[in-house]
């Protein structure tokens, strides 16, 4: 019985179609603005949408993407939200899609670990853990090459 | 035999010319920044001339915005590794500047944080502000662009925008002249490393 409830449990968790992977974010100082980085991997045979993020010591959160403006330039706009197909990952990255997070209303240093909201359309609220880094490991050595 | 002193001759010529241009063409630029100065406030608030405070330092140098929660961030990460990867007998020659194109926004305290919640030494770096007229001016001279784009006004009222950039870190030698432009947020580490290097032995 015990066994059945917690089948029922996993399957019932609509966390386990939505998978949060390598969440962090980017140190920001008071007043700033930082990025926020995940891998969202969706294991359901259905499209879900990530179409806001809550994070309490930000005055504001946005979705966006960073672009290449020709001629050198890089800008920068909101994309409201982001689509993740069917049995697909989507890689919020620097350079990339990032969750902006405005007007910091205290010092995000390095190690501090924040509580981050993602609502999805149909996975639902989605708590998640970020901790603040400078860069990526992984980014600094892609340097390398 | 006049013939073969002729071509010989023309021979020798090439060799000097090609061994002249081959000197100089390490590096893409060769423009002088120090023809004229501009004013700044560096991180302390403290009035500096700019480039006289680079002069006789190899200088890594970027112009950013502290609101930019993506690009800036990662050229001036890319500046630290290569101070973080500078070999021994580098460290004392090699200075990392910063000049913000957003100063009605970035005022050296901003500047300030920016630097220290990133751990940059202010023994190596300088972060400036300016008024419009000195900004516009360097930024002419290193060929940047900043256009204010995607505003919007957070529950406040206040406004928030961002900017489209030029995305750069330029390299200048002691002498002040501007030799290399790289791209800021996805810069070859070693490549700078490579031609500080090289500025440092010729």
């Amino acid at each position: 019985m015990n066994l059945l409830l917690a089948l029922l449990l996993i399957f019932s968790n609509p966390s386990d179609k939505i998978k949060i992977v390598d969440p962090w974010m980017r140190v920001g100082a008071q007043g700033q603005a930082t990025g926020l980085f995940f891998k969202i991997e969706n294991n359901s045979d259905k499209a879900d949408t990530l179409y806001k993020v809550e994070f309490e010591p930000a005055g504001m959160v946005q979705i966006h993407e960073t672009y290449d403006a020709g001629d050198d330039m890089m800008g920068m706009r909101e994309v409201g939200q982001i689509v993740i197909l069917a049995k697909s990952t989507f890689e919020l990255k620097p350079g990339a899609h990032h969750v902006m997070l405005m007007k910091l209303k205290q010092d995000i240093k390095k190690g501090f670990v924040g509580n981050v909201t993602l609502h999805f359309k149909k996975a639902g609220k989605i708590l998640i853990k970020a901790e603040a880094k400078e860069m990526m490991k992984k980014q600094s050595m892609e340097h390398k090459h | 035999m006049k013939n073969q002193l002729k071509i010989l001759f023309g021979l020798l010529i090439l060799l000097s010319v090609n061994f002249l241009t081959g000197c100089y063409e390490h590096f893409p630029l060769d423009q002088d920044l120090t023809r004229t100065q501009n004013t700044f406030l560096n991180q302390d608030s403290v009035k500096v001339q700019f480039p006289k405070i680079i002069k006789d330092k190899i200088t890594v140098l970027a112009m950013v915005y502290t609101h930019c929660p993506d690009i800036c961030p990662m050229t001036t990460h890319n500046m630290f590794l290569v101070e973080e990867k500078l070999t021994d007998d580098l460290k004392n020659k090699v200075k990392f500047v910063v000049i913000s194109f957003d100063p009605n926004r970035d005022s050296p305290a901003v500047l300030k944080k920016f630097a220290e919640i990133r751990d940059l030494s202010f023994k190596s770096w300088t972060l400036l502000s300016g008024d419009e007229q000195n900004t516009k001016e360097v930024m002419l001279k290193f060929g940047i662009k900043a256009i204010p784009a995607d505003s919007s006004y957070d529950e406040n009222g206040e406004l928030s925008y961002n900017v489209i950039h030029t995305d750069r870190i330029s390299l200048i030698d002691p002498e002040g002249r501007l030799k290399a432009n790289y791209k800021g947020s996805t810069a070859k580490i070693e490549t700078i490393l490579e031609d500080i290097k090289y500025i440092s032995e010729h």
